[in-house]
């Protein structure tokens, strides 16, 4: 009896190891940090589904250098101490050869200082500017970050529909204090100052005091940053109810489905800045019809399957799995045509330089025009 | 002007969501003594059931209505004896964490099922609402703030002045005497669950279509609505009325001509100075000393 | 008194084991990775968690505001270092300072509020502080947060490697450990307790209530900030949803899970939400409504959490202390009745709205006599002494006591001056010993034991002989019967050494048994020439030991003066047998 049992432990205690160790020779692994659960579980489970998809395609046609990809998934429960515990049990792996990162910029900020001791390369979607700023060089991001995000509104304002009383109202959280730091300048530098800049609270039941600072600063366009989209829907029924009707250019979540679904017809007509349209290029609408097909619902990002497409290309092109190499592949990669638009890598480690704008057309999104900067 | 009764207007309709959600509060304060921090709870399952019935099954909304205040009442009858009545003899603080966690089981158990995205929900009238002198009248609102009313003075006549409502008030007072009285104790208890879970239900049916149906709809709502109770005056119910308009109109007004993104902190900030200077609230007797 | 004194390094040599063991840990752990941050979150977590110890588990006071504090230890320490170039220490310091001024404001509320308000100021100010941190973006870094914090050195020793600094974080956390727990066998240890268990008899016994609280949020505080400082040190990086209401709650459940009794199960209860939540990974979205659960059913079954459970059955193994201790100083005395009047009471009232529950009464107690009130139920008798000892604030009318006036005293300063009672329905520390509870009798300030803790052992042991007590001194006063609590309350106020007792309806509640000895026990505290003040309505005991007697009906004194005089009075014939009263009276 004890002798069974200790049998039994020794083989349980043994033949992890040895799996692991058997398949490591087998796959390139790819470390994920992703929300699974909390808050944001839901657009997690989509960023998910595009990698596996991507994993899927790299290894139906032959894998990286031979050996099929493997994605190692762990959840960072939607906050930042989960996501510097789940990074840091993926960095013990010494098989992972890099990373996909997170959407959210406080959360690539709390996991930063890990990143830049371990020195792997890390595919990432916030969109934070100082992410890519701080002199972390293991970072690479595959989405426009905030600041072309704000120049192309501003230009889309200033240069497109020709208004320039400009009226912005963000959240206070990073993500729309960052567009604001980001917008401003932008403004500026076309000689516009805001007539209003309203900064509000997340998860607010009532919009009123917002809507009517907007009404009383006669702006003839409104810009925003809303983060959560029951914000921007009560917003923009709020807006219309008490008579706003400017032109409307704002950060995505204005056209998201769920901030549509929500505010109906008060979006109708409005303009949004988005990274992954589905129109906007070949790329996007095959990702998009083989995403259907497998999951019966549109993606709303592809940042994922690209940033594992490059990841993989680079580590193609540098032949080699050292840190090193493949970041000097990664910034080798020019007018790669993704999902996300044309990835141009810049030495920060910012692929994209450019955004799509969209407009709302009676509930259908269409793609208007994408505005590319090159400096 | 019309910037300010437009103000005053939503200020009003806000303020009346949070004395609606405060009603369920006062109930169980006054008839069990607990303070239950699962009320907002109590609305976001509400508004989930009218999802349910109306969005899904397709059931006449009315109905749909009035059949999630009844299971909504069930509820609170299943709430009482898993969260309130194991711990009904070793005082308040157990209580209160055990609503806690009934909070935090509830909310997520609800995000397993149903996901976190928001769902929209048709409102109680056709129109949006009408203009009169330039300033927007939304109809949610002026029936939130019409039924609030309503269920104000009810909510006070079956207290004060029928002979259910004074046995609550015995049972509230003192659970041996009114039993000793031949006040069916226990029965008493879970009537007042029951009713404060078919009206935080009721609030959150109110307050769908202007919010939203998610998991975290009522969370801050429910936290408001507990200030403005104890800013009108702890376990009042005329209170929990003035106390829940008072706070939605300065929170209004101190956002627009104050500060937006502090908004949240007027509520807070009002909360403290009552609890520094007048802690019996606006229509709260002096807290009673006992030896 | 030998083998009676406290030992002055209790816990310290279990404490420097621990402390080597966990700076062994921290020095094996990898240099970097998983089990290097799961500890640093746990240990910088459990440090805030045993300040929930001391203010809810203690105190009794619940505060939903600790991850604020934690956030403000963090938030000084990144922005000090960071923006401000200081030394980590001296940011921390400041921070701390700074967290434990906001604690002391806190405690403040809790003037004359408790519970649910309580709960409410925690919460407001957690709100405010999260939205002070997300908006005030010049100073604060706003919700980007903080990042490139650095780690300190530490007299010449770099803690900027991972091992290093989490040897810090575990040693602060030992340390602090053992500070809670040896807090909870002093003074203000006790007197906390006993606010927690009975706030009205922690005043009546000198325990000056409002103040222990302040101190309670006040040590919370400090203790969260501490712990937020080594966070921030600990991660680098830190931004203001990392101390938000949801991690409030999440500190306050590690404290419920755990034990709030006791640091050990502070750190029981962190360790484990730190680490389940990591291991129950498959469980997924349902993790979080199984956590929900866990809080009603650890409520439900483990009222006092899994720490409470193990405490249960070590204390099951508690044995009485030997050794002979000095007897009760008040034997030492001969009862002696002077003229000397050392209570005065003055046209006394009390109002409740328009019920005159005591209505200008006037009477004086001899030093060295034993004065008994009576009356029927409902006469004012039990207001009178509230009033009395300041539990009720006089409508009109002064108390004078030793001379002095007290009428606007409160009840700790009164029973300071030497002014002890006991209660008509029992009101002891439920959550203390026999000995715990009649220990803080001996250690009100003004007794003459209260500056050695090893003579109030003695005095305390010395009041429960003289109860005939001693033997149940380790144990749980709740496992008592009713009869022995009253002896113990009755020990409790002879350990403080008071000038006057004042009981408040001994006899209630006791059989006939119980009844015949306690007034053998009044006889002989009477013999040692105790002054006493004893309200009751059983004539037979007040014929047995009162020398004076005052007569209080409708909340008017109806007659004042010897036992034989006043049962006499055909007023007091009347109010007791319920007689229709004279209407000139």
């Amino acid at each position: 009896m004890i002798l069974t049992r200790r049998a039994a432990l020794v083989t349980a205690a043994v033949t992890p190891f040895a799996i692991g160790r058997a398949r490591a020779a087998d796959t390139l692994k790819i470390g994920v940090i992703a929300p699974l659960t909390g808050v944001v579980a839901e657009p997690g489970r989509i960023q998910l589904n595009s990698l596996r998809l991507a994993a899927a395609k790299i290894n139906a046609a032959g894998g990286v250098m031979g050996k099929p990809v493997e994605l190692l998934v762990e959840d960072d429960a939607s906050s930042n101490p989960g996501a510097v515990l789940a990074f840091s049990r993926l960095a013990q792996n010494q098989d992972i050869v890099g990373f996909i990162g997170s959407i959210r910029s406080t959360v690539m900020n709390a996991m930063a200082p890990d990143m830049l001791k371990l020195g792997k390369p890390v595919m990432f979607g916030g969109t934070d500017p100082t992410l890519t700023h701080q002199g972390n060089p293991w970072l690479f991001r595959c989405r426009p970050n905030d600041s072309y995000s704000a120049r192309v509104i501003a230009d889309f304002c200033v240069n497109s529909l020709k208004l320039k009383k400009v009226a912005l109202v963000h959240s206070t959280d990073a993500f729309g204090t960052g567009g604001k730091n980001a917008l401003l300048p932008n403004l500026a530098k076309m000689g516009v100052e805001p007539v209003l800049v309203q900064g509000y609270a997340n998860n607010q039941p009532d919009f009123t005091p917002v809507v009517q600072a907007v009404k009383q600063s006669g702006a003839d366009v409104l810009t925003s940053y809303f983060t959560n989209e029951p914000d921007c829907a009560i917003f923009a029924r709020q807006l219309r109810q008490l008579g706003v009707r400017t032109p409307w250019v704002g950060s995505p979540s204005v056209q998201s489905p769920v901030t549509r679904g929500l505010a109906k017809n008060a979006l109708y007509g409005t303009y949004a800045v988005a990274d992954f349209v589905e129109d906007s290029n070949p790329q996007a609408l095959s990702f998009a019809n083989d995403y259907r097909a497998a999951h019966k619902e549109s993606p709303d990002s592809g940042w994922t399957y690209d940033g594992l497409m490059i990841l993989t290309k680079a580590i193609t092109d540098a032949k080699s799995t050292d840190p090193t190499k493949i970041r000097a592949a990664i910034l080798a990669i020019k007018k790669y045509a993704g999902t996300e638009g044309e990835y141009n890598f810049d030495a920060n480690g910012d692929g994209l330089h450019g955004y799509n704008i969209v407009v709302n057309n009676n509930d259908k999104i269409e793609y208007k025009q994408h505005i590319e900067f090159t400096d | 002007m019309t910037n300010f009764l437009q103000l005053l207007f939503n200020g009003l309709g806000i303020g009346a969501i949070y004395a609606l959600v405060s009603l369920g509060f006062v109930l169980l304060i006054r008839a069990a003594s607990v303070v239950n921090f699962g009320q907002g709870e109590f609305s976001m399952l509400g508004a989930y059931l009218l999802v349910i019935f109306f969005n899904i099954f397709g059931i006449n909304y009315y109905l749909g209505m009035a059949l999630s205040v009844v299971i909504m009442a069930g509820f609170g009858v299943i709430f009482a004896y898993t969260t309130y009545w194991p711990l009904r003899f070793r005082g308040g603080l157990p209580v209160i964490i055990s609503t806690i966690g009934a909070s935090i089981f509830l909310e997520n158990m609800v995000l397993v099922l149903y996901g976190p995205s928001s769902v929209a929900i048709d409102g109680l009238f056709e129109s949006d609402g009408f203009e009169i002198g330039g300033v927007f009248l939304a109809t949610q609102y002026l029936a939130i703030i019409v039924i609030a009313t309503i269920l104000v003075v009810f909510q006070y006549l079956v207290f004060e002045k029928t002979l259910l409502g004074k046995k609550l008030q015995a049972t509230s007072q003192d659970k041996e005497m009114a039993s000793l009285l031949g006040i069916p104790v226990v029965f008493m208890i879970l009537i007042t669950f029951a009713y404060s879970s078919a009206m935080g239900g009721l609030a959150g049916m109110l307050v769908a279509p202007l919010l939203f149906v998610s998991v975290n709809m009522a969370g801050i709502i429910a936290l408001k609505a507990f200030a403005a109770n104890i800013i009108g005056g702890y376990g009042s119910i005329p209170g929990a009325i003035l106390g829940g308009l008072a706070l939605g109109v300065i929170e209004t007004m101190g956002a627009s001509y104050i500060s937006v993104p502090y908004k949240d902190a007027f509520a807070f900030a009002m909360l403290l100075a009552f609890l520094m200077v007048r802690p019996q609230g606006m229509f709260g007797e002096k807290i009673s000393e006992k030896a | 008194m030998q083998g009676l004194s406290i030992n002055p390094w209790r816990g310290v040599p279990q404490t420097a084991i621990a402390a080597i063991i966990v700076v062994g840990v921290a020095m094996l752990a990898p240099a970097q990775g998983y089990y290097l941050n799961i500890l640093m979150q746990a240990s910088t977590y459990a440090i805030a968690v045993v300040g929930l110890v001391v203010v809810l588990g203690y105190c009794g006071q619940i505060s939903i505001a600790q991850a604020a504090f934690f956030g403000i230890g963090a938030y000084g320490v990144a922005l000090g270092t960071v923006d401000y170039g200081m030394n980590f220490f001296v940011a921390m310091l400041i921070a701390v300072v700074f967290a434990g001024v906001c604690g002391l404001i806190l405690g403040l509320g809790s003037l004359r509020l408790g519970g649910h308000y309580l709960a409410m100021i925690s919460i407001s100010f957690q709100q405010i502080l999260t939205l002070v941190l997300t908006n005030w973006i010049p100073f604060t870094h706003g919700p980007d947060g903080v990042r490139n914090i650095p780690r300190p050195r530490f007299f010449g020793i770099s803690l900027e490697g991972g091992n290093a600094f989490l040897a810090l974080c575990l040693v602060v956390m030992v340390l602090v450990a053992l500070f809670a727990w040896r807090l909870k066998a002093t003074k203000l240890g006790r007197a906390m307790q006993a606010v927690r268990d009975n706030d009205l008899a922690a005043a009546t016994s000198g325990i000056d209530v409002f103040g222990t609280k302040v101190i309670a949020f006040g040590i919370s505080a400090v203790l969260g900030a501490i712990g937020g400082g080594l966070f921030a040190g600990g991660f680098g990086y830190i931004s203001p949803d990392q101390f938000s209401f949801a991690e409030s709650i999440v500190l306050l459940t590690m404290a419920l899970l755990g034990g709030v009794q006791s640091p050990f199960g502070a750190l029981i209860g962190t360790m484990l939400l730190v680490i389940l939540p990591e291991t129950l990974r498959f469980l997924k979205q349902v993790y979080l409504a199984v956590y929900g659960a866990a809080v009603i059913l650890i409520m439900v079954f483990l009222a006092d959490g899994l720490w409470g459970f193990v405490d249960e059955r070590l204390r099951k193994r508690a044995r009485p202390i030997a050794g002979a201790v000095p007897r009760l100083p008040l034997l030492d005395q001969t009862g002696t009745d002077s003229d000397d009047k050392i209570l005065v009471v003055d046209k006394l009232a009390k109002h409740f709205g328009g019920l005159k529950a005591v209505d200008e009464v006037s009477l004086a107690v001899r030093r060295g006599s034993v004065h008994a009130l009576i009356g029927p139920n409902g006469s004012g008798k039990t207001t009178f002494i509230n009033v009395v000892t300041g539990l009720y604030v006089a409508t009109g009318g002064t108390i004078s006591f030793a001379g002095r006036d007290i009428t606007k005293l409160s009840p700790h300063e009164r029973n300071r001056g030497g002014l002890a009672r006991t209660f008509q329905n029992i009101r002891v520390f439920r959550g203390l010993t026999v000995l715990e509870n009649v220990m803080i009798g001996a250690e009100r300030q003004g007794n003459d034991v209260a500056d050695s803790p090893d003579r109030v052992l003695a005095r305390a042991l010395a009041a429960l002989e003289f109860v005939d007590m001693r033997g149940d001194a380790h144990r749980m006063i709740g496992e008592l019967s009713y009869g022995h609590q009253r002896y113990v309350e009755i020990a409790r106020a002879l350990a403080g050494s008071p000038d006057v007792l004042l009981l408040d309806e001994p006899a209630a509640g006791l059989n006939m048994t119980e009844k015949v000895a306690l007034g053998e026990l009044l006889k002989r505290l009477k013999g040692h020439g105790l002054t006493i003040l004893i309200v009751d309505h059983d004539m037979k005991l007040v014929e047995q030991v009162a020398d004076h007697i005052t007569v209080l009906n409708f909340g008017k004194r109806i007659a004042d003066g010897t036992p034989g005089m006043v049962l006499s009075h055909p007023d007091v014939i009347a109010a007791y047998l319920g007689e229709p009263r004279n209407e000139a009276a």
